[in-house]
């Protein structure tokens, strides 16, 4: 297990440098963008710009001068917002981002298991075809449209909840809401499949033959080797939620990484969109490498292979 | 490969039909709708803005007057290309890809599935924004873009058929005739894993159509006076208390055509399956 | 042995009753913190958008102004009803000559961190605002002053300026020439006392709310991006304001500001869909505030560059300009059209007419087509161009109605949206071919043409450039006869118009949705609304 988490971690590193590289040669390459010769800056920013990223040094220089500062979690000025960072953007902006993905999260996988269990457990009947109908459609009906028309009826008709904004948890769950039905959909897809390939297991069957409660077979037997894809499956979720909530906080005017990030691509403020991207792969990465940890232990497969 | 299975799976069922219909219907406007439509797509009409289904208009107007129906069969045209060429792009790049991977084995199929595994975990969306926004908003590059994004999957997919067929008795034959690996490759490997890769490719394009669709209602994609399914929804959103039409129907033909596109490529893999079951 | 078909009861799963269970918790917490109501010391605005810089030597953007009114306070200020009255300054004296204006200022000022506010404080701002380093887009509102121009050009150093403090209480503002507006001038940002002590201690990062400095109604709290500006009220400033606290929040969406108005989150919004007016004027009436703002929203045309520097090409396109069909008909939601630059509404003004509006429409698409033909257009050759809008549903409209404006006359236009404040960064900085502009001005008429003058600076943002508009404008300038002034100004709009640097198309109509319980709210030329005037009703 530790070789094949070492081999995990050390492709992790490659891909994050490689990353970072793309994204330093990309910055400089934009035409039109900052480090762009032919173009007319306001003095401050170009002030700005010269100090932080050393332009009167030689290439390689400057590569090593950006890792550096890389390293001290300075992500170097922002190109359009004359009065903040990269980094105190995106530091103010992560924990809203964070909590929307979280509640996002925590609702896919509460509703997506139950229901793929339920229909898991049903397959062929009539139950089973809705609960897959309708997960299905949240997986048809993108955020951009589900998203406005919650605002619409929870908030301005109903006025349950928050229409926008910051203040509490409740301005998370509309956001939250929209976000997750996509992910629902996955997750009760999953569950539902491999719920009914675990009840053909020879073992469980054996298990019902000998009279056991059906209830603690299901719980103590099924689920957790039936829930091990959704586990691994989290990794790539985690990088679609945050994606996804690009969106949500932009209909929401939640001041998240994603709307930054959005504001930042409309109005080609090429620093912030380049921290936001190197901030969401680490992210990511590290996110990936400790589901895949979990999983390590988790399937004997792999642990007793090693 | 006979074509039986291929029928079952879009016409077995009433449902699979009603998809397969509605995808019809949808590449049909993409490519004759807005020459057949009374209305130009483009001509603003300062007496019909924001007008309700009506005979005339019967799916109301936009917030200049434009005929929507007209809008959405023009939205079609745009997503719908953007999606065959950017799901061909990733064809392009996955299949070689693949099929290098599965036929060279051992440890450096296990370094090209490792780079694909850790590729996959990073979020594409920002990155095609990210390429949007250094080379500027050129239709040409989103395609490019997407499709470079998207080939993961079809590598995969590939590869897993590769390593299946690698050791059948066919390609020991022909290697025993003296071909070589490049021959074998081109020859008997790729013509033999073109059949999942395309089915399997039919599963990306309802994610590329969703993709595109993200990054044109943010603004970052198709610019007026071009029009694709985002951007109507977009404009729709701007202004859905008042004319809810203007968003209910491109919604609705998004929804609809990615719903099927699912539905029908669920189908065609589970044939598929069955297929390789039985070989 | 086959799986039992027999149904699964789920009901009796625990996974069903935790999810409910969850379910019921997460809406109680929501509905019971939904209930809280607001203290009535708080009063929640929504702004237009994003500020993009809070110093007032940097500002451009009239959401930044709003900002700016409640912190700070110049030697004028508003009324309540938007008239000027005396701020900080308690009386003046101009001398014969209307070159030397003497303010004597209040007693016993303070900033907001208890620090003494004096007569320097005023020179050394209004010498900041001119310093080359500072790069203040607006400058060119003090230009007045003498020597304004040639520090601000860096060729005369700082001392030089026509600002003095013979003692901490008078300050002596000399003029190039007289200047009969100029209390309308100072209630601008470009006109505040700046806080010595902070900026030398914390140079550029004197902005933050941590380093905050200000001698307004209120103090800056806390400024989180894309989520709101707050402001506390100033201990030191008498009188204390029924409003303590002051949460602006940046709204640009139209649709979502209307939404968090109706849910009762924002106290008063800037604007709203135009698609919602009829139902405003019925269900709303008691919240909706219209009227129409000192404004003029224009196209204005980059004439450094490529197509738009050939005056033919320019011209050609204002021809096809019809500011009454985008006002009553493209937005229909209470923008006042306007055919000449300077709004019609200022004062003891005459507007001058574009002269293409002399010409009826199908006289005017004829013209054009020559016009274009013999600056080398054709429809193998069509003139292609990119029209940059801000982003939003009443602008995009309004552009998609201007591009179908200029589709008569074969031009292919290509429409390009942005965010507010990066939009006028980039036109700023000249980056674009043609783009919708507006300005929120005063009430007189060299205040929208100085726009025009070569020398203003990045505000005129097609680089216009002609010397006889100039010389009539400096022209007009030494007059100190408000008449005759007004006489020769009107020469220089008229040689300005025929040349056709802008498009004139409508005054800001404006359409606000405010809070019934907001007391002390009223309709203003310029609608301004400082928060100190302001009360909720519990």
């Amino acid at each position: 297990m530790t070789r094949y988490l070492s081999i995990r971690l050390l492709l992790t590193l490659i891909t994050f440098w490689v990353i970072v590289t793309l994204v330093f040669f990309l910055l400089r390459l934009a035409p039109g963008g900052p480090f762009d010769g032919e173009r007319r800056l306001p003095p401050e920013v170009e002030q700005n710009l010269r100090v932080a990223y050393n332009l009167d040094q030689p290439l390689p220089r400057q590569y090593l001068n950006y890792l550096s500062m890389l390293g001290h979690g300075d992500l170097g000025p922002s190109f359009k917002q004359k009065d903040f960072s990269v980094a105190e953007l995106v530091i103010s902006g992560l924990p809203v981002s964070l909590a929307v993905g979280v509640m996002a999260l925590l609702i896919a996988l509460t509703g997506g298991i139950a229901l793929g269990t339920w229909a898991g457990l049903n397959t062929g009947t009539k139950t089973d075809l809705l609960i897959m109908g309708t997960a299905n459609i949240g997986l048809a009906v993108p955020a951009i449209v589900v998203a406005p028309l919650l605002a619409l009826v929870f908030a301005v008709w109903l006025g349950w909840l928050p229409a926008g904004g910051i203040g509490g948890p409740q301005y998370f769950l509309l956001p939250a809401a929209a976000l997750s039905l996509p992910f629902v959909a996955a997750i009760a897809r999953l569950t539902r499949g491999s719920v009914a390939e675990t009840l053909q297991e020879p073992h469980i069957t054996t298990a019902m033959a000998k009279g056991l409660p059906r209830r603690r077979i299901i719980r103590y037997h099924v689920l957790p080797i039936a829930l091990l894809p959704v586990l691994s499956y989290i990794g790539p979720a985690a990088a679609a939620l945050l994606t996804g909530s690009v969106v949500v906080e932009q209909i929401f005017e939640l001041p998240g990484i994603g709307r930054y990030f959005v504001q930042a691509a409309l109005n080609r403020d090429y620093t912030l969109v380049m921290g936001v991207v190197i901030v969401y792969a680490a992210f990511i990465l590290l996110f990936n490498l400790l589901v895949d940890v979990c999983y390590a232990r988790l399937d004997p497969r792999i642990r007793l292979r090693s | 490969m006979n074509s039986h299975w291929l029928r079952q799976a879009l016409f077995g069922s009433t449902l699979a039909a009603a998809c397969s219909a509605w995808l019809a219907l949808m590449v049909l406007a993409a490519l004759a709708g807005p020459a057949l439509s009374p209305w130009d797509p483009q001509a603003i009409n300062w007496d019909a803005l924001e007008n309700p289904p009506s005979s005339s208009h019967w799916l109301g107007t936009d917030m200049v007057g434009r005929d929507l129906l007209t809008r959405i069969m023009l939205g079609a045209r745009v997503s719908l290309s953007v999606a065959l060429i950017a799901t061909a792009v990733s064809v392009i790049i996955g299949i070689p890809y693949g099929t290098l991977a599965g036929y060279l084995g051992g440890r450096a199929d296990q370094l090209m599935m490792r780079i694909v595994d850790t590729l996959y975990a990073l979020p594409f969306i920002l990155i095609v924004i990210l390429l949007v926004v250094v080379f500027g908003r050129s239709p040409l590059l989103l395609f490019a873009a997407l499709g470079a994004v998207f080939w993961l999957d079809i590598a995969r997919i590939v590869r897993g058929q590769t390593l299946r067929i690698r050791e059948s008795d066919y390609i020991a034959a022909a290697r025993i005739q003296g071909a070589g690996p490049v021959r074998i490759l081109i020859r008997h490997l790729i013509p033999n894993v073109l059949g999942p890769a395309v089915v399997y490719a039919t599963l990306t394009v309802p994610g590329v159509i969703l993709a595109e669709s993200f990054i044109s209602f943010l603004g970052l994609g198709v610019q007026e006076p071009d029009t694709s399914w985002g951007v109507l929804i977009a404009d729709g959103a701007l202004n859905m208390e008042s004319a809810p039409w203007a968003l209910v129907f491109p919604a609705l033909a998004l929804a609809a055509t990615v719903w099927s596109l699912n539905m029908l490529g669920d189908r065609l893999r589970d044939q598929l399956d069955v297929q390789a079951a039985r070989v | 042995m086959a799986v039992s078909s027999k149904r699964i009861d789920f009901n009796r799963t625990p996974l069903r009753r935790r999810v409910i269970a969850s379910a019921i918790v997460i809406f109680w917490v929501c509905a019971s913190a939904a209930s809280v109501a607001q203290p009535d010391t708080v009063l929640r605005l929504g702004n237009p958008g994003e500020p993009q810089t809070l110093d007032p030597h940097r500002y451009n953007l009239r959401l930044e102004e709003t900002l700016l009114t409640d912190l700070f306070m110049g030697l004028t200020t508003f009324a309540a009803d938007g008239s000027t009255i005396p701020g900080v300054a308690s009386s003046w004296q101009v001398s014969d000559d209307g070159l030397r204006w003497t303010f004597k200022l209040r007693p016993d000022l303070i900033w907001s961190d208890g620090q003494p506010l004096t007569a320097d404080d005023f020179v050394f701002a209004y010498r900041r605002l001119q310093a080359p380093a500072t790069a203040a887009s607006l400058a060119y509102f003090m230009y007045p002053l003498k020597n304004a121009a040639a520090v601000n050009a860096g060729k005369m150093p700082g001392a030089a300026l026509g600002v003095s403090a013979p003692d901490p209480r008078t300050l002596i503002l000399e003029l190039e020439q007289p200047y009969p507006h100029l209390l309308e001038t100072l209630l601008y940002p470009t006109a505040y006392p700046l806080p010595r002590h902070a900026i030398e201690a914390h140079g550029d990062n004197w902005v933050k709310a941590e380093n905050w400095v200000s001698n307004g109604a209120y103090r800056l709290q806390e400024w989180r991006p894309q989520a709101y500006v707050q402001l506390t009220a100033n201990p030191h400033y008498d009188p204390a304001p029924a409003i303590t606290e002051v949460f602006y929040y940046p709204l640009a969406n139209e649709q979502t500001a209307y939404n968090r108005y109706r849910a009762g989150e924002v106290d008063a919004i800037a604007t709203f869909p135009s698609g919602e007016l009829a139902y405003a004027k019925r269900e709303l009436s008691t919240d909706l505030r219209s009227s129409v703002q000192l404004s003029i929203m224009y196209l204005v045309f980059n004439t450094r560059v490529e197509p738009f520097s050939d005056p033919r090409v320019r011209e050609a396109l204002a021809m096809m300009m019809q500011p009454e069909v985008l006002t009553d008909k493209v937005q229909r939601s209470g923008n006042l059209a306007s055919r000449s630059f300077v709004p019609a509404m200022v004062s003891d003004y005459e507007p001058v007419p574009g002269p293409q509006y002399q010409l009826s429409l199908p006289e005017r698409l004829s013209r054009g087509k020559m016009l274009l033909a013999e600056a080398g257009y054709s429809a193998s050759r069509p003139l292609e161009i990119t029209l940059r809008y801000i982003s939003g549903g009443e602008t995009k409209r309004t552009a998609l109605a201007i591009a179908a404006f200029w589709k008569p006359l074969g031009v292919k236009t290509q429409l390009h949206q942005a965010e507010l404040k990066v939009h006028f960064a980039d036109l700023r900085q000249g980056d674009f071919q043609v783009a919708q502009a507006g300005w929120i001005g005063e009430n007189n008429a060299e205040h929208y043409l100085s726009l025009l003058i070569s020398d203003t600076g990045d505000v005129n943002y097609g680089g216009f450039a002609d010397n006889q508009f100039d010389a009539l404008m400096a022209a007009a300038r030494q007059e100190a006869d408000l008449a005759e002034r007004n006489r020769l100004l009107r020469l220089a709009d008229e040689r300005a118009v025929g040349l056709y640097p802008v498009v004139p198309m409508y005054s800001l109509g404006v359409r606000r949705l405010v809070n019934p319980k907001l007391r002390g709210w009223q309709n203003t030329p310029r609608d301004v609304h400082p928060v100190r005037f302001l009360s909720l009703e519990p």
